[in-house]
This record gives structure tokens, C-alpha cells and sequence, in this order.
């Protein structure tokens, strides 16, 4: 029975000595079956147990425990000694493999641009609308103003199209400022969107067909001064950036007073650059103060209201956002261009 | 149009300011200077005059008065002195008499005469200016035309008085097959639209667009008969277009100019004759001008001056303003002025003009940026842009991208894909550009052929308008798959779209083609298909036929799914309802079915879904096969059958039971089999 107890003493400093030793995962699964194993060290101790005297059964029952803890303690602290060995070990890992990405669309840049004019006016009260591309003459030049056989129609030229009733393409957005004035009373906000066609020869920054929108606001007592806050504040909101505006006179036959809208260049913040020619302005709109003889046109009395519209290209307000140096870039359908959107 | 530095310097005796500074204030208050330049000692300013004041400012009296209202310095509308001498012994009559057949297409005709000229060329400072302003030094006498030209913005023009036969000068319109030379040896067919100046046989010039040559000046000219006139805008609008003929007096004509000019522009002519070609200036003028053109008067409400520019202008400044441009205050009654307009201003006519005149010389820098008071009111939604946006958004996600393609289709477009109802254009851009396009299927796949070499796959769509004879235009909304597997992958696109767009009840047709259909031409017969919701055809589906690939040298195979957008917009609906998710478990089943060739995957799904009922949530082809180990002309149709009920779990007895009912449905069908 001594030694019972002395072999398992010896056993005990041998299983010290041995974990103590263990230098891998195969030593230690090794050393652990040798002890807690299914035939290990520790069954056939318990199970040699009832062989002994009730009394040192017990004794020896406990020491025999208390080594199995004493083993299981020991084999653990080893075993998170070997987990933390392996997460500390370094494996190769290429983390500049390209990613693998997964297959998008793109917008067209004029979608995004369009999207956010839209999105700015809506929010301050501007109602969306469309008209058609195909244009007759009263809407595209009588109604606004511009005489047949004056000097002012050259200001835009026209695609006319062969057929019966004397129809073109519209070469501005403002037919609707009519069309829409017809079928509703002011007070009223409203942009137009649309494509518009101009007869000239193309070259980076010139194309002959086009986006563009217009704005129009009406009411008893609409101003300048209005219409130099809401583009002001439309400007700052799609450039996002603190920008000035300055208005300078120009002749439409459809808004009197007419001005011109430049920004100040928000590459060189004034300074002078190419971007700017050097001049610190970009021109961005055409604008006015809605001609009496629309208003009757559109069937509204020119006594009882007044307003202001302005028109300006998308093509170009894109061109100026995203740094795009050639125009016909839109309307080439090169991938290459349309992918970076 | 060019202004000299020097001469808008001489209409005052202050100094102007620098040329550079010049340029801003002018771009600032009147019109954009595009350009400054320096030539020999003089400036070249470059001013982009609008057209509504090309009447008083294609000058450089007009520019010159300008400059004065803006920066205040004082104006000397006279310029040089006009000291003409006229020779008593001499009549103008004896030497030209005028006669004008219609006065509507000309409204006034002045002439002089003067003798003993001796032509050489002009004096260098004269010349100079001439050539600061780009025009070409010819003679004293032309030479003097044209400087008081730019100087007065009055068209003139010099006659050899003895070219002129029977001493007799007709304003009329042209004959048919009239030709004339002109000055610069042009030979120009003439007709009814061209006004002409004639002598009492033939056309001697073209009426305030270009004289001719056999009554222009030469070094032997003695006697030269001046005129200067007052053509009908639109007159020579006409007749300028029909020759494609501009020029500096036809453009000054066109836009219009006060007739009451002509007088002293000639005086300044002929007092410049006299001095310089030492000419004897005959006594009288001969001026024909049946209608005086009269002062306009105009009201203006101060009130309303402040209410449309949204800025209080101090009333002494508005005087200022009018007077400095020219304008006359007749009264001022508490706030109600009364303008009177002089002639030379003929495109001020109502009061907003004026408004005008007076917000652009106070400064519109000065107007305050202040927001307006209105109603806060949530404006109506676009829901034709809105389905736009959201179709748009849908294909993105799905991978394709947006393209833009220009709205025309060139001849060849038009023949390749046999289209129809093509709108043409009377005045094209070039022959690729002649019709108005009726599909956006040829560009997208014009696209395709640009970018092949770059891209292997190849995934766009445009949502943009098509126009069909006689002028109507719809929007399309058609997308391109340039990839393998093709025909599948569209088809789901389409579907997810509609789905989206939450449009049920989709359903494919077979395409049934009529004999002179023209879409034949673009699709492949065997693999295209009608998309209809219900009873209604919505667009198309299909590989693009093989012609038109090599024709276009597309290397690959080519889907195209061509959505009619109006008809989806109308038919796309925003509302939608959750559907609670079941807590009781799905089965799933298989059933494979052996089946002839032919038979179409549609017939076999009705038949399992009519006799699987509600409690079948969803059946879904897994695989088809056909190839070794079946026979030849047969396939099998493999389906995962998914059993699921709201309310219970199903017990298997209660699957089985449907199991059963399916198969005895399908073999119902002899042709048909179930693998077991």
C-alpha cells in the first residue's frame, strides 16, 4: 500500500517532469493520452481501486483525484501556452491581393448631375416638369418674344424638321415657361429639364445636343433681389463650396431687365487661373425678369404679376464638377469615361 | 463687333480710363468685352454688343455714350466738327434724281453729291483706325463711307456719279434672272426677294448689303453720289439670307437703325470728302423719308421700378441715369415719370426697359441677395421622373451602365435596321445625323462595336426618347447584354425590373412576325420573345440578328431588351404589402420529368402548379438535360417543389397526398414520364 502511494508520488514528479518537457502539439497529445487518456495512467489507477481495502481505497481514491486535477490544471495551462503560440505565430498573408469586387452600374454623369439640381430645388419648393423635344415655332420663339425674321432668332439655331406642320427641336427648355404658365396660376416655382438642340458645330466645349434647365419663379412681388438669393443659394448647395455670384447685363427677348450669371471660379477662389481664363468668373446662366409680352403669351396679365427665370446648361455645370475637359465626352458612350461615374 | 480706343477717346476731353479697366466696367454695365489688344498705338476692344442694341451701339458714338453713363465723364456727342460748304452754283438735282417703289422697303433715302473729287488713298490716322477696327483701307472716298460708318453706326455707300445712267437711282426689287457683280467681284443671281439700287436700265448695287461694280468708285471717278439710307430690317434680312451674303451694312440694316441717322451721318460724310478728297459739295440734300419716325414717350412707376428689382434706387440717381444715356425726364409727378425716348434708341419701348437702363448703370451688384417670403408648400412630384430615376437605379445595381447616345440615325442607320416612320431633318448637321432616331437599339449597339477591344462584357442601357412620324416621341428604356449566356441573364433583368417596379402578371409570347414587319431585320428569329403584362405587349426581347452584328463587326453575340417606358410608367406602382413570413417549416420535394424536346418548360410548371394548389409556395427548375443516357429526342426537366402552409406544419401524409396529385397530373400528359 506504501507503495501505492509512493508510486503514485513518483508518478506525479515524472508527469511534472514530462509536461514540463513538452515542446509541440504531438508531445502534448503524447503525454495526454499517456495520463488522461482512454487507457491511460489515471483509468487503470482508478480502475485498480476496488481491488484495495475500503479504507485506503479511499485515501488513494483521493490522491489519485487530486493527481488527475493536478494533471488536468497542468495539461491546460500548457495548452493555452500552445493556443496563444500558434495565434502569435506569423503566417504569410498577402494583404495587397486586389479585392475582389463585385459587379455595379454607373450613372451617367448627367443623371447624377440632373439628380442633384433636382434634389436642391425640390427642396426649396420647385416643382419638376418635362416638355416635349419636338417644338413648334410659337412656342420655341413667338410666345418668347422672338420675332420671325429678326436678328434675335440667330441667337439660336435651329434644326427644323421636314415635316408638314413647320415643327424643330427645341433649342432651349424655355417653350415650357409657356406651356406651363398656361395650364397653371401663379404663385409658382418651377424647373425645367429636357434636351435641347443647337445647329452648330461641335468642338470640346460646344455640342449640338445638349441638357439643359431652366427655372421660373412667379408671383406679386418677385425680384432680383429673390433671384440672387435662390441661384446664389443653389450654387453653394451643388458646388458645395462658398462661392460669390455676380450678375452682369445681358439681352434675351424674353426677360427684361436680362442678365448674365458668373460665379466666382471656385478652382482659384477669384484668383485668376485657366479654369477661369484668368478672369476669377465662370459664366453659368442666362437670366430675367419674365417679359411682359410672355406673361400674355402664357394668357396671364402682365399687370398682376411679375417673376424671374434663367436657364442654364447641365452639360456644362457637369463639365465644371467633375473636371470633364471635352463636351462630347457625354454622348460618346466610351466606357472608359462612363465607368468612372 | 471692334471699337478703336483711340476714337471712343475722342468724344471726350477727359481722359478714359486704362483699356484693361475699361473692359471691366463696360462688361460690368453694358456688354461683355471678350477681348483687348493692342495695334500699334491704338486698342482693339473686342465688345460682344447684344443684339437689341446693335441700333446705337454697332458705333462708336453709341459705345462712347455708354462709356459716359457709366463713369460719368462727360460726352461730346459731335466729335469732330462738321463744317460742310456747299457749293451754291451746284445742285444736287441736276446730278441724281431718287425714286423708291416701295417706301415699307425703304424707309428713307438720303443723297449728296459732290464734284471734283480727287481720289487717293485716306490719310494714315483714318487708315489706322480703319485697320484697328479690321477693316482693309481702299480709297479716300470708301474709306470715308466706312469710317463714318463706325463711327455713326449709318451704313453709306459711294456711287460714280456719271456710272449712273440717266442720272437716275430707282430703289426696287430685283427680276427675276438680274445678276450683278459686286465691288468684290462676286457674281450674284438676283430675284424678287433682293431689294436692288438701280440706274434706269440695270441693278448698281444690292440695297444695304454690297455695291457693284459697274458704279463703284475708281481713280478716275470725278463725281460721286452719296448715299446714305434706311432699309426695311426684314427686307434685307431676306435678301442677305438668299445670297448668303453679310456684311457690315447689311448687319447694321437687320438689326434695325433710326432713320433719322442718315442725315448727319451723309453731312459728316461729305464735310470729310470735302476736306480730304478736296470734293465741291453740290447744295441741297435730296432725302426721300415719307414717314417720320417720332419720339416714343413711356411712364415709369418708381414703385414698380423698385418692386421688379428689389432695391430702393435714390430718385436723384435715376435721373442721373436717364439723362446720362440720353433720355429725357418730361415730367415727374410724385412717383410717375415721364420719359421721353429719343429716336436713336429704338429698343426701348415699355417701361421694363427702362427698369433696365437704370438697374444695369446703378450696378446690379448693388441689388441685395434677400430670400423670398412665399408659401411652404411641398411641390407636386414628378412621377414620370421618379420611375425614371428608380428604373435607372434598379439596372445599375444589376451591373449595367448609363449611356447617352445623340437623338439621330444617319441614312446607313436607317437602311441596316430596316426602320420606318423616320422623322428627317430639313437642315442636318451632317448625313450621320439626318433622321430623328426610332430606336435606341442601333446606338447602344454602336456602343457595343466602339468598346469591344476594351471590354469583354459589356452591360449598358438608356432610358431616352425615340420620334416616330409625324411628330410623336415616347420614351424607351433599352438595355444590351455583349456577354455569354445571354439570353437568360435578360430575361431575369427584365424581370427583376418589373418586379421592382412591383408590375405582375409578366408573361412571354413567341414572336409573331407580320410580313412587312421591320423589327425582322434587327432580331434573330429563333430567340426573341414579346414581353407582355396581361394582354398587353410592353417591349421586346432578343439576340440581335446575325446580318446586322457582321455588319456593324460585332464579334459576339448581342442581347437587347427594348421596354416601351411610357407604358412601364404607367403601369408601376409604389404601394406595397408585407407578407407575413410563415413559422411553420417548408418541404421540399424533387419530381423530375422526362419530356419530348419541344415541350416548353412553361406547360410543365402550369401543370404542377395548378395541381399542387396553394399549399405549393414555390416551384422552382433546377436542371435541364439533355445528351447521353436519354434518348435522343427527350429531355428531363428537374424541379425542387417547396410545400409550406400559413397556419400549420405540414404533416408528410399531407405532402405525399399533393406529391401524388402532382405526378398523376403530369402523367395524365402520355408524353410525359416521371423519373421515380
Amino acid at each position: 500500500m506504501a507503495m501505492k502511494k509512493n508510486q503514485l508520488k513518483l508518478l506525479k514528479n515524472q508527469a511534472k517532469e514530462e509536461i514540463e518537457k513538452i515542446k509541440d502539439l504531438k508531445d502534448f497529445n503524447e503525454i495526454y493520452n499517456k495520463y488522461l487518456g482512454k487507457k491511460g495512467k489515471i483509468v487503470a489507477i482508478l480502475r485498480s481501486l476496488k481491488k484495495l481495502p475500503k479504507k485506503e481505497r479511499k485515501k488513494i481514491g483521493k490522491m489519485a483525484n487530486d493527481f488527475k486535477k493536478f494533471l488536468e490544471e497542468k495539461l491546460k495551462e500548457k495548452n493555452q501556452f500552445f493556443k496563444e503560440k500558434v495565434k502569435e505565430k506569423k503566417e504569410f498573408f498577402d494583404i495587397t491581393v486586389p479585392g475582389k469586387r463585385p459587379l455595379i452600374g454607373h450613372l451617367h454623369p448627367l443623371t447624377l448631375v440632373k439628380r442633384k439640381v433636382m434634389e436642391i430645388f425640390q427642396s426649396m419648393g420647385f416643382e419638376v416638369i418635362e416638355g416635349p423635344d419636338i417644338e413648334n415655332e410659337w412656342y420655341n420663339f413667338d410666345a418668347l418674344n422672338i420675332p420671325k425674321d429678326h436678328p434675335a432668332r440667330d441667337l439660336w439655331d435651329t434644326f427644323w424638321l421636314k415635316t408638314k406642320e413647320r415643327l424643330l427641336l427645341k433649342t432651349h427648355t424655355s417653350p415650357n415657361q409657356v406651356r406651363y404658365m398656361e395650364k397653371n396660376n401663379p404663385p409658382l416655382r418651377v424647373i425645367v429639364v429636357g434636351n435641347v438642340y443647337r445647329h452648330e458645330a461641335t468642338d470640346a466645349s460646344h455640342e449640338f445636343q445638349l441638357m439643359q434647365v431652366e427655372g421660373l419663379m412667379v408671383g406679386k412681388e418677385v425680384a432680383v433681389c429673390h433671384f440672387k438669393a435662390i441661384v446664389e443659394e443653389f450654387l453653394k448647395k451643388f458646388f458645395e463650396k462658398p462661392l460669390k455670384i455676380k450678375l452682369r447685363p445681358d439681352f434675351f427677348p424674353f426677360t427684361e431687365p436680362s442678365f448674365d450669371v458668373s460665379v466666382s471660379c471656385f478652382v482659384c477662389q477669384g484668383k485668376g487661373c485657366p479654369t477661369c481664363k484668368n478672369s476669377g468668373w465662370l459664366e453659368i446662366a442666362g437670366a430675367g425678369m419674365v417679359h411682359p409680352a410672355v406673361f400674355k403669351n402664357s394668357g396671364l396679365n402682365p399687370k398682376d404679376w411679375q417673376g424671374w427665370a434663367f436657364g442654364f446648361g447641365l452639360d456644362r455645370l457637369a463639365m465644371m464638377k467633375y473636371k470633364i475637359n471635352d463636351i462630347r465626352l457625354f454622348r460618346s458612350g466610351d466606357l472608359r469615361f462612363l465607368t468612372q461615374f | 463687333m471692334i471699337f478703336s480706343y483711340n476714337w471712343l477717346q475722342s468724344f471726350f476731353k477727359q481722359k478714359l480710363p486704362k483699356p484693361e479697366k475699361l473692359a471691366e466696367i463696360l462688361t460690368l454695365h453694358f456688354a461683355e468685352v471678350e477681348e483687348v489688344k493692342k495695334v500699334g498705338k491704338d486698342f482693339a476692344i473686342d465688345i460682344d454688343v447684344r443684339p437689341n442694341r446693335a441700333g446705337d451701339c454697332f458705333s462708336h458714338w453709341g459705345i462712347a455714350r455708354e462709356i459716359s453713363a457709366i463713369t460719368h465723364l462727360t460726352f461730346y456727342p459731335g466729335g469732330e466738327k462738321v463744317k460742310l460748304i456747299e457749293d451754291k452754283k451746284l445742285k444736287s438735282g441736276d446730278f441724281v434724281s431718287i425714286g423708291v417703289k416701295d417706301k415699307n422697303t425703304c424707309l428713307r433715302y438720303t443723297a449728296r453729291v459732290i464734284l471734283d473729287v480727287k481720289i487717293a488713298p485716306s490719310p494714315k490716322r483714318l487708315q489706322e483706325r480703319l485697320i484697328t477696327c479690321g477693316l482693309r483701307p481702299i480709297n479716300n472716298v470708301v474709306d470715308i463711307t466706312n469710317y463714318v460708318m463706325l463711327n455713326s453706326g449709318q451704313p453709306l455707300h459711294a456711287f460714280d456719279g456719271e456710272k449712273i445712267e440717266d442720272k437716275k437711282i430707282v430703289v426696287r426689287f430685283a427680276k427675276r434672272g438680274e445678276e450683278i457683280i459686286t465691288l468684290d467681284d462676286q457674281r450674284c443671281q438676283l430675284d424678287e426677294n433682293v431689294l436692288v439700287i438701280a440706274d434706269s436700265r440695270k441693278p448698281i448695287g444690292i440695297a444695304g448689303i454690297k455695291g457693284g461694280k459697274n458704279s463703284g468708285i475708281d481713280e478716275k471717278t470725278k463725281i460721286v453720289v452719296l448715299e446714305s439710307a434706311n432699309f426695311h430690317p426684314q427686307v434685307i434680312r431676306k435678301g442677305s439670307r438668299a445670297l448668303d451674303l453679310k456684311t457690315d451694312a447689311s448687319l447694321r440694316f437687320e438689326h434695325g437703325i433710326d432713320p433719322n441717322l442718315t442725315e448727319k451721318a451723309i453731312n459728316q460724310a461729305a464735310y470729310l470728302i470735302q476736306e480730304i478728297a478736296k470734293g465741291k459739295v453740290a447744295k441741297g440734300i435730296i432725302d426721300f423719308y415719307p414717314k417720320k419716325v417720332l419720339p416714343k414717350i413711356i411712364k415709369l412707376d418708381l414703385d414698380y421700378l423698385e418692386r421688379l428689382l428689389g432695391v430702393k434706387i435714390p430718385e436723384n440717381e435715376i435721373k442721373k441715369i436717364l439723362e446720362s444715356l440720353g433720355l429725357k425726364i418730361e415730367n415727374w409727378k410724385l412717383k410717375i415719370l415721364t420719359v421721353f425716348i429719343p429716336t436713336f434708341r429704338q429698343d426701348i419701348s415699355i417701361p421694363e426697359d427702362l427698369i433696365e437702363e437704370i438697374g444695369r448703370i446703378y450696378g446690379y451688384q448693388k441689388i441685395p441677395s434677400i430670400s423670398p417670403l412665399t408659401l411652404l408648400k411641398v411641390p407636386e412630384k414628378n412621377l414620370d421622373l421618379f420611375w425614371e430615376d428608380f428604373s435607372k437605379d434598379v439596372l445599375k445595381e444589376m451591373g449595367f451602365t448609363e449611356v447617352y447616345n445623340y437623338c439621330f440615325f444617319s441614312e446607313k442607320d436607317k437602311e441596316i435596321f430596316g426602320q420606318k416612320n423616320l422623322i428627317e431633318l430639313e437642315n442636318p448637321l451632317s448625313q450621320d445625323y439626318k433622321y430623328l432616331r426610332t430606336s435606341l437599339i442601333p446606338n447602344l449597339l454602336k456602343n457595343v462595336q466602339k468598346n469591344q477591344k476594351q471590354f469583354k462584357e459589356i452591360r449598358i442601357f438608356e432610358l431616352g426618347r425615340i420620334f416616330l412620324a409625324p411628330k410623336k416621341e415616347k420614351r424607351m428604356l433599352t438595355g444590351l447584354i455583349f456577354s455569354k449566356e445571354k439570353f437568360f441573364e435578360g430575361k431575369g433583368i427584365v424581370e427583376t425590373l418589373l418586379n421592382k417596379m412591383r408590375i405582375s402578371n409578366l408573361w412571354y409570347d413567341q414572336y409573331q412576325p407580320t410580313p412587312e414587319d421591320s423589327e425582322l431585320k434587327i432580331w434573330q428569329k429563333d430567340k426573341c420573345a414579346e414581353i407582355k403584362v396581361d394582354g398587353e405587349e410592353i417591349g421586346f426581347l432578343g439576340e440581335i440578328s446575325k446580318d446586322i452584328l457582321e455588319n456593324l463587326k460585332i464579334e459576339n453575340d448581342v442581347l437587347v431588351f427594348d421596354l416601351d417606358f411610357e407604358k412601364l410608367a404607367k403601369l408601376a406602382c409604389e404601394e406595397h404589402e408585407f407578407r407575413p413570413i410563415s413559422p411553420y417549416p417548408a418541404a421540399i420535394r424533387d419530381i423530375a420529368v422526362l419530356v419530348p424536346r419541344e415541350t416548353r418548360v412553361e406547360e410543365v410548371l402550369n401543370v404542377i402548379e395548378i395541381a399542387g394548389g396553394e399549399l405549393v409556395r414555390d416551384v422552382d427548375l433546377f436542371d435541364i438535360y439533355e445528351g447521353e443516357a436519354l434518348p435522343e429526342d427527350k429531355k428531363n426537366l428537374a424541379f425542387h417543389i417547396v410545400f409550406q402552409a400559413e397556419d400549420r406544419t405540414l404533416s408528410s401524409k399531407e405532402i405525399n397526398e399533393i406529391q401524388n396529385k402532382i405526378i398523376a397530373a403530369l402523367e395524365e400528359n402520355l408524353d410525359w414520364q416521371i423519373r421515380k
